[in-house]
C-alpha cells in the first residue's frame, strides 16, 4: 500500500489536479475545478523539464558551437544508467583496439587524446607501444663521415662529430607489407593532409604494377602472396613520411638511427665506445640478411632477432635499407662533399643485396633520391618521448612528473 | 763444368731457347721463359698451361665503349662466382688471374670505382679460370679486361692492336657492354660505338658456320640501377634507346639477347685535385651472372 502513496511534490501536484477536476464535476463548479487542475499541471511542467511531457521551451538549451565533449566518465558514472554506459565503453574499446591493430598507438598516447582514455585503454595502448617500439635514451653519439675508414687517423677530414640525441622510441621492426596495407586501404594515398602540398602531383604516380595506389611491386593494391610479414619496399621517401604521419610517428633522424645501432657508451674520456654492428663489433653473417647470406631476397621483419641492437631493435643491419629524415652527406667534411644530380636522403643499414660488409655497419651512410622506389629500401618509424604521454603508476604523468621521468630514463 | 752439372743445364736452356714458344692468343713465337708475349703482351702462362697441362681454354671477350663498365663487371662477376658455393663457380688459374678481381674489389669496397684500364696491352688484366657447373664438365675460360679506348682505336684503325684482333678472332662468345644511362639520355655516341664494334666483329669472321653470325652475343646494359625500368625489359629498352644496334643485331646475328646489370645502387661525384671523380654510394650487384650464364649455355649448345 505504501508504494502507491505519492512520494514527491510532483506526485502531490498530479493528484491535486485530478482531485480538483473530480471535485468540480461533483459540486457543479466544474470551471473552477478545471482551472485549478490546469494551474497544477502548469506547475508540474515547470518543475519537471526533463520529462517527455514537458513543454519544449522548458527543456534545457543545448550549446550550438562547439559541441561539448562527452561528459567525463567518472563524473557521470554514478548517475548514468548502466546500460548506455556499457554501450559507449564498447564503442571506445573497439576504436582503441582498431587503432592498436593498425599500429597507430602513438596517436592514442598523445597527451591530448590520452587524457580522454580510460585507464584500461591507456594501459592497452601503452603495452602496444612497449611491444612495438624500443626506447632509446637521450645522449650523444659520434657521427662519422663516409671517408672515416679510408683516411689516415691524423687526417683532419676524418674528424667525427658528437651529436646530441633526445630520447625517443624506435620501431622494433621495419614496417611490414601488412602494416602498410592498413595505410593503403585506410585511404592513405587519398588523405592529402598526410602529404606535403608540393608533392601532390607526384602522389598520383605512386602506384603499383596495376596502377593502384601503393608500393611499386604490389599488384591490385595488395602485396605479393606470402609476403605480409616482409618489409614493405618500393616506396619513396615521401610515402614513408606519409605513413609515419598517418601512424602518428615520424622517420628517425640519421643520428637517432646510428645511436640505436651503435649504442654509444661514454666510459672514459670524451669519445664514446660505439658498436660497429648492432650486436657487437664483429660481423656475423648469421645475424643479418646480406648478399653473403645467400638468400637474395627479403626475410620477414621478425626474423634474425639474435642480430638485434642492445635495446631490441631487429634488423637494423641487413634485409632492407631504411629511409631516415636526414639529407645524404650531412656528415661529410666540406672538401669531400659528394655531389649528386638531385638532393638525396640518407639511407642506413644495408639490404639483402649489400655486397660488402664494410658498407653495412652502423656508421655507413648511403643516399637515394627521395622519389626513388627501390626494391631494397624500406623504413621504420620513430617517436619522440615528448610526443607521447608519460605514465606514472599506470596514470598519465603531467608537467614536472614527465620531465623527471625522462631524466630518469636518460640517466 | 761437367762435374757440377752446369753443362747439362746450359744445354737444356740453349735447347729451350732455340724452340720458340707460341703465344696462346696471337701465336707469335716467344722465349720459353717470357712472362708476357712480346707481340701481343698476353700472359705466356696461358701457352704454358696449354702445352704442359693439355688445357685448351675457350675465350670470352668483354667489349664496349670506354667507361661502359668492363672492369667493374668482370671484377664483380669473378668475385661473385668465386665467393660462394653456388651452382656456377669460377676458380682462378694462376696468380695473374686474380689481379683483376683484387683490383676491382679493392676499389669498390672503399666506395670508389677502379682506375681506368690503361691502353697499353702489357698492363691489361687477363683472367684464366675454371668454370664449375653442376652436372656439367668443368670448362676453361680466358676473359681479359680490354681497354675501351684501345678497342675503339682498333675498330677505327684495324691492326693498331694486333692482340685485340687475334683475341676476338678466337673468341667463342662475347659480352657487349652498353652504358644504359648514356643511352637513355639520348647519347647517340653510345649507339654508334656499339654498332662499330658489331660491324668489326662481323667482318672479322664472316664464315657462315663458324663466323660471328652464329656465335652468341650477350648485349648487356650496364649501370641499369640508374634507370630502373631497364631491368623490367632490357630488349624493350634497347628498342627505345639504341634502335641502330637492335637493327644491326636483327640483321647480322642469330644468337643474341639483351640483359641489364647494375653494380652501384646509386652514384655521386666528388671534386678531387685531378678532376671530378664518380663514386658509388653503395655496392649491390644486380643481374651480373645472368648474361654470363646465358653465354655458357649457348656455348654448350654450340658443341
Amino acid at each position: 500500500m505504501h508504494r502507491f502513496l505519492p512520494h514527491t511534490v510532483n506526485h502531490w501536484l498530479a493528484a491535486l489536479a485530478a482531485l480538483s477536476l473530480f471535485a468540480g464535476w461533483l459540486t457543479t463548479y466544474s470551471t473552477l475545478g478545471a482551472a485549478i487542475a490546469l494551474t497544477t499541471l502548469c506547475i508540474l511542467a515547470i518543475r519537471a523539464p526533463h520529462s517527455k511531457l514537458a513543454l519544449p521551451w522548458s527543456r534545457p538549451r543545448q550549446p550550438s558551437t562547439p559541441p561539448a565533449p562527452e561528459p567525463p566518465a567518472p563524473v557521470v558514472q554514478s548517475v548514468r544508467p548502466p546500460r548506455p554506459k556499457k554501450a559507449k565503453s564498447g564503442a571506445k574499446d573497439s576504436l582503441v583496439e582498431q587503432m592498436v591493430d593498425q599500429g597507430r598507438v602513438a596517436l592514442l598516447l598523445r597527451p591530448q587524446i590520452a587524457a580522454n582514455l580510460s585507464d584500461i585503454d591507456l594501459q592497452k595502448a601503452q603495452d602496444a607501444l612497449d611491444n612495438s617500439m624500443a626506447m632509446v635514451p637521450q645522449g650523444q653519439v659520434a657521427m662519422r663521415p663516409r671517408c672515416y675508414e679510408v683516411l689516415n687517423g691524423d687526417t683532419p677530414d676524418r674528424a667525427e662529430r658528437l651529436i646530441q640525441v633526445e630520447g625517443l622510441f624506435l620501431d622494433r621492426y621495419a614496417v611490414s607489407n601488412a602494416q602498410y596495407l592498413e595505410f593503403v586501404s585506410g585511404g592513405g594515398y587519398e588523405q592529402m593532409s598526410l602529404w606535403d602540398e608540393a608533392l601532390w602531383p607526384a602522389v598520383l604516380t605512386f602506384v603499383d604494377r596495376t596502377g593502384q595506389p601503393g608500393p611499386r611491386f604490389w599488384e591490385n593494391g595488395s602485396f605479393p602472396e606470402g609476403k605480409e610479414d616482409h618489409p614493405v619496399v618500393g616506396i619513396s621517401w615521401y610515402e614513408a613520411c606519409a605513413y609515419a604521419r598517418w601512424a602518428g610517428k615520424r622517420l628517425p633522424t640519421d643520428a637517432e638511427w646510428v645511436k640505436t645501432a651503435s649504442w654509444p657508451v661514454f666510459a672514459e674520456g670524451n669519445r664514446p665506445a660505439q658498436r660497429r654492428y648492432p650486436w657487437g663489433d664483429a660481423m656475423d653473417r648469421r645475424l643479418a640478411n646480406l648478399w653473403s647470406s645467400g638468400l637474395n631476397t627479403t626475410v620477414p621483419v621478425h626474423a634474425l632477432e639474435r642480430g638485434a641492437s642492445a635495446n631490441g631493435v631487429v634488423q637494423l643491419v641487413g634485409n632492407v635499407w631504411e629511409w631516415t629524415s636526414t639529407s645524404f652527406g650531412a656528415w661529410e667534411p666540406p672538401n669531400r662533399k659528394i655531389e649528386t644530380q638531385t638532393p638525396l636522403k640518407s639511407i642506413r643499414g644495408g639490404a639483402f643485396d649489400s655486397y660488402f660488409e664494410m658498407q653495412v655497419h652502423s656508421q655507413f651512410q648511403s643516399g637515394e633520391n627521395p622519389l626513388a622506389r627501390k626494391h631494397n629500401i624500406g623504413f621504420r618509424c620513430a617517436l619522440g618521448f615528448c610526443d607521447v604521454v608519460q605514465m606514472t603508476d599506470g596514470h598519465p604523468a603531467h608537467g614536472n612528473d614527465q620531465a623527471a621521468q625522462l631524466q630518469e630514463v636518460s640517466a | 763444368m761437367r762435374a757440377n752439372g752446369m753443362l747439362e743445364l746450359d744445354s737444356y736452356r740453349l735447347a729451350a731457347y732455340t724452340v720458340p714458344s707460341p703465344c696462346y692468343i696471337c701465336g707469335g713465337g716467344n722465349n720459353y721463359d717470357a712472362e708476357l708475349c712480346r707481340h701481343c703482351h698476353a700472359p705466356m702462362a696461358l701457352a704454358h698451361q696449354a702445352m704442359t697441362q693439355k688445357i685448351h681454354p675457350r675465350m670470352i671477350a668483354t667489349i664496349g665503349p670506354s667507361g661502359a663498365g668492363k672492369t667493374v663487371y668482370l671484377g664483380m662477376l669473378s668475385d661473385m662466382l668465386s665467393r660462394q658455393d653456388e651452382a656456377l663457380q669460377l676458380l682462378a688459374r694462376g696468380a695473374f688471374s686474380i689481379r683483376l678481381q683484387q683490383h676491382a674489389m679493392a676499389a669498390l669496397s672503399q666506395c670508389e670505382f677502379p682506375e681506368k684500364t690503361p691502353n697499353e696491352p702489357d698492363r691489361w688484366h687477363w683472367m684464366h679460370c675454371q668454370v664449375l657447373r653442376k652436372k656439367k664438365k668443368p670448362a676453361e675460360l680466358i676473359m681479359p679486361d680490354l681497354a675501351g679506348e684501345s678497342l675503339i682505336e682498333e675498330v677505327d684503325h684495324p691492326n693498331t692492336f694486333p692482340v685485340i684482333r687475334a683475341f676476338l678472332n678466337k673468341c667463342s662468345g662475347i659480352l657487349v657492354l652498353i652504358d644504359a644511362p648514356r643511352a637513355e639520355a639520348g647519347d647517340n655516341d653510345e649507339d654508334f660505338q656499339t654498332m662499330k664494334l658489331m660491324t668489326y666483329l662481323c667482318e672479322l669472321d664472316a664464315d657462315d658456320p663458324t663466323g660471328w653470325k652464329n656465335r652468341p652475343l650477350a648485349l648487356v646494359f650496364t649501370k641499369a640501377d640508374q634507370c630502373e625500368h631497364c631491368f623490367d625489359d632490357p630488349a624493350a629498352f634497347a628498342k627505345r634507346h639504341t634502335p641502330g644496334l637492335v637493327q644491326q643485331c636483327r640483321e647480322r646475328l642469330k644468337r643474341y639477347q639483351f640483359f641489364a646489370v647494375g653494380v652501384a645502387g646509386a652514384i655521386g661525384a666528388r671534386n678531387e685535385p685531378h678532376g671530378r671523380v664518380l663514386v658509388p654510394l653503395r655496392i649491390e650487384p644486380r643481374g651480373i651472372v645472368d648474361p654470363f650464364r646465358w653465354l655458357l649455355d649457348e656455348l654448350d649448345t654450340m658443341k
